[in-house]
């Protein structure tokens, strides 16, 4: 199943490798694009990304654009499943001739569209936090966010050092991305010494959760591993509450929960102080002050509410689609200046050189400040709030974890962080 | 053991839910020959309005009744404007199907463009857990049983004390039998639209309730059960509705416990299946 899978999308990929065109040089717009779901149970990631698209493309087309382009950002909706994200890309491809870039790619799809993308030799900073992405190699592929056995051994973490737990539930999604959290925690639970009591699998389509939050009480765990988009974390953790007798259990969630969206659903279900209270996340460390977070902000914040944002907007600002996709942005749009081109294949070798810095490179904050040192014949690393790029040898650039939490108002608030030491402690 | 009563309970509540979705839409097709798949999108619609109405400060049981209202209006509107005008060109049934099927794909997704895609909950306490043993619900759901229970009788009075109820039976009967015999069918069949969708907006504001959460789309996998506790009651049949809802919530829920939840849609489309395969006309269909 898994090979047959792999040929129809090679198959796929090479067939519409035939139809890439890519963007010319100089006085038109360039697009990005944002293949994410915009409707599904997923529906609530396109949009985050598009905000981190349009400030980033607002700030960099008002420090003259790139190569006499500007940029723009366009919604390619995939649904969240591959039956529909591979069509969509098609005619993506089919309909734009001025591709420059690709943003977005969470788990539900990326398995099946990347191989497109990069067949037809288009730069992609991809969310999806899947494993394979880690020893596969895709020259066009790039990614911020960790995988997610990272984030799962993270999660374990928290719960051992943070919370001081020793039994454990989890209650993930029932799509690829919440899936792939599964194994790797159970595997690191293992190796913490703590207790897994339940494992319930939670239906995004499903409008109730009341056996699974009865079975999940039941079991008397201390802490709740959580990832399940849409309506289902809100429906499953307002019953827990009830079925714990109007007591909520202490919830880690990964770091796809620090989203507005899911902050405003959950804390409209089971009570804004109460989920300010018993909740953690984990999320690479993002920066939280400086000239980049400076920069950072007021790019997102000159588009607040001209994108269909919705919740508490700081939140998009320790949101991981919010800052790795802006620094990806910026670190493409970079690389497209130094190598004075458009075209990904001639661009991509300069993504790694900025990203990862070069001896003697100055660092730089922003991609106006980035352009500025390049016109001056310097060398740059750029370091956005997401903090210090380290891409390896597939493109990844895994971080190290803070411990997030919600005020009550919504905003994210840094908790702790976690060390190399207890995250190696834990790592199966 | 105590998992598998606490189960009983849910899908109690869960069968309420589902009856009055169930009654609503059964009646609407035995009436106007109309599968109308748009109505879970409608329920959704209705609950989105009660929502509005909700957090500007309205008690959420005081707002149901706006959800009746939009149900009722939306329901009256869709027969109206989209499947009358194809009724009326000859449309088969099959095509009114797709029909339906477009209906539902439009209002779900002009409604999550005014809403947005965050999921959205009432202003609501669920109140205290009462029960006994390991039955246990929270006044909410309890009050959720009562609505549907309430509902239930007042549609049977309805169908089988007034006159509107009994020219609804005859029109479903014989459409044109029931016109010669004097029933003005058409003001039969909006009257039909008008309570049925009253029902659906109910089941809408219910559902949200229930769910604790709800987005634009959250009644897709629903409209499944939907079809299943009405092919087991019977298709057409009011009765045969309540009953394939209390068969379908119960099996669900109590299979989520004995088996494990994932398969609890599993075992509606098997019974479904089942009662196709034994007895194609439901539980209180005609032999056929």
């Amino acid at each position: 199943m898994a090979l047959s899978g792999t040929l129809v999308t090679g198959l796929t990929a090479g067939s519409v490798a035939g139809a890439s065109s890519h963007p010319r040089a100089g006085g038109g717009t360039l697009t990005i694009a944002d293949v994410a779901p915009f409707t599904g149970v997923d529906a609530a990631l396109g949009p985050i990304y598009l905000v981190a698209c349009t400030a980033a493309t607002t700030a960099i087309n008002k420090a003259g654009g790139v190569d006499g382009n500007k940029l723009a950002c366009k919604s390619v909706d995939t649904r969240g499943d591959p039956a529909d994200a591979v069509p969509a890309v098609r005619q993506l491809y089919a309909s734009t001739s001025n591709l420059a870039l690709v943003i977005g790619l969470t788990s539900d799809e990326a398995a099946s569209v990347v191989p497109i993308i990069n067949a037809n030799k288009t730069v992609m900073f991809a969310m999806t936090g899947q494993s394979e992405f880690d020893h596969i190699k895709f020259p066009y592929f790039y990614r911020l966010v960790p995988p997610d056995l990272a984030e799962a051994y993270a999660d374990v973490a928290i719960a051992k050092y943070t919370l001081h737990v020793k039994r454990v539930a989890l209650a993930f999604g029932n799509d690829i991305g919440s899936q792939a959290f599964v194994q790797p925690a159970i595997q690191a639970l293992k190796k913490a010494g703590l207790q897994l009591v339940a494992n319930e699998t939670l239906d995004l389509n499903a409008t109730t959760f009341r056996t699974e939050a009865n079975k999940i009480v039941a079991a008397k765990p201390q802490a709740i591993f959580t990832e399940a988009l849409g309506a289902a974390d809100a429906t499953f953790l307002s019953e827990v509450q009830q079925e714990n007798h109007g007591k909520m259990i202490p919830v880690i969630g990964t770091s796809a929960t620090i989203s507005p969206d899911w902050f405003k659903s959950v804390a409209a279900a089971v009570g804004a102080r109460t989920l300010a209270s018993n909740f953690v996340a984990d999320n690479l460390v993002t920066l939280t002050s400086g000239p980049a977070y400076n920069a950072f902000a007021s790019a997102m914040y000159a588009v607040k509410g001209k994108v269909g944002n919705t919740g508490n907007f700081s939140t998009y600002l320790s949101s991981p689609g919010g800052v790795h996709l802006y620094d990806g942005i910026n670190l493409a749009a970079l690389a497209m200046v130094e190598s004075k081109s458009t075209v990904p294949s001639v661009y991509r070798a300069d993504i790694q050189k900025i990203g990862n810095g070069v001896p003697g490179a100055v660092t730089v904050s922003s991609f106006a400040q980035g352009v500025a040192a390049l016109k001056a014949g310097k060398k740059i690393r750029y370091v956005g709030p997401g903090g210090p790029t380290s891409f390896d040898a597939y493109h990844d650039s895994p971080g190290i974890f803070q411990v997030d939490r919600y005020s009550a108002k919504g905003a994210v608030l840094v908790a702790g962080n976690l060390t190399t030491t207890q995250l190696r402690s834990v790592t199966p | 053991m105590s998992t598998f009563i606490a189960s009983i309970g849910y899908g109690l509540v869960a069968s309420a839910v589902l009856a009055l979705a169930a009654v609503g839409f059964t009646l609407q097709f035995a009436v106007t020959n109309v599968l109308n798949l748009a109505y879970g999108a409608v329920m959704i619609a209705s609950a989105y309005l009660t929502y509005l109405v909700n957090s500007a400060g309205v008690n959420i049981w005081i707002a149901v009744v706006v959800a009746v209202a939009t149900g009722s209006v939306l329901s009256v509107l869709l027969n109206r404007f989209v499947y009358t005008p194809f009724q009326r060109r000859g449309t088969s049934p099959i095509a009114l199907v797709i029909v339906a099927l477009g209906m539902t794909l439009i209002i779900e997704f002009v409604t999550q463009a005014i809403a947005g895609p965050t999921n959205v909950s009432y202003v609501m306490s669920q109140g205290a857990t009462v029960g006994f043993g390991s039955f246990q619900l929270t006044v909410a759901q309890y009050v959720v049983l009562a609505i549907s229970v309430v509902a239930m009788l007042g549609m049977h009075l309805l169908m089988t004390l007034t006159r509107l109820g009994k020219a609804m039976r005859a029109t479903s009967a014989n459409r044109n039998l029931a016109r010669n015999c004097g029933i003005r069918t058409d003001r039969v069949i909006t009257a039909t639209w008008l309570i049925t969708g009253g029902l659906c907006g109910l089941a809408g504001a219910v559902f949200a309730i229930n769910s604790g959460s709800f987005g634009a789309t959250s009644t897709d996998l629903f409209l499944v059960l939907l079809l299943a506790a009405v092919f087991v009651g019977g298709p057409g049949e009011a009765y045969g509705a309540m009953l394939g809802a209390l068969v379908i919530g119960l099996a669900t829920e109590v299979s989520a416990s004995v088996i494990q939840p994932d398969y609890k849609t599993v075992v509606a489309a098997l019974i479904l299946l089942g009662m196709l395969a034994v007895r194609p006309t439901g539980i209180m269909g005609a032999r056929a």
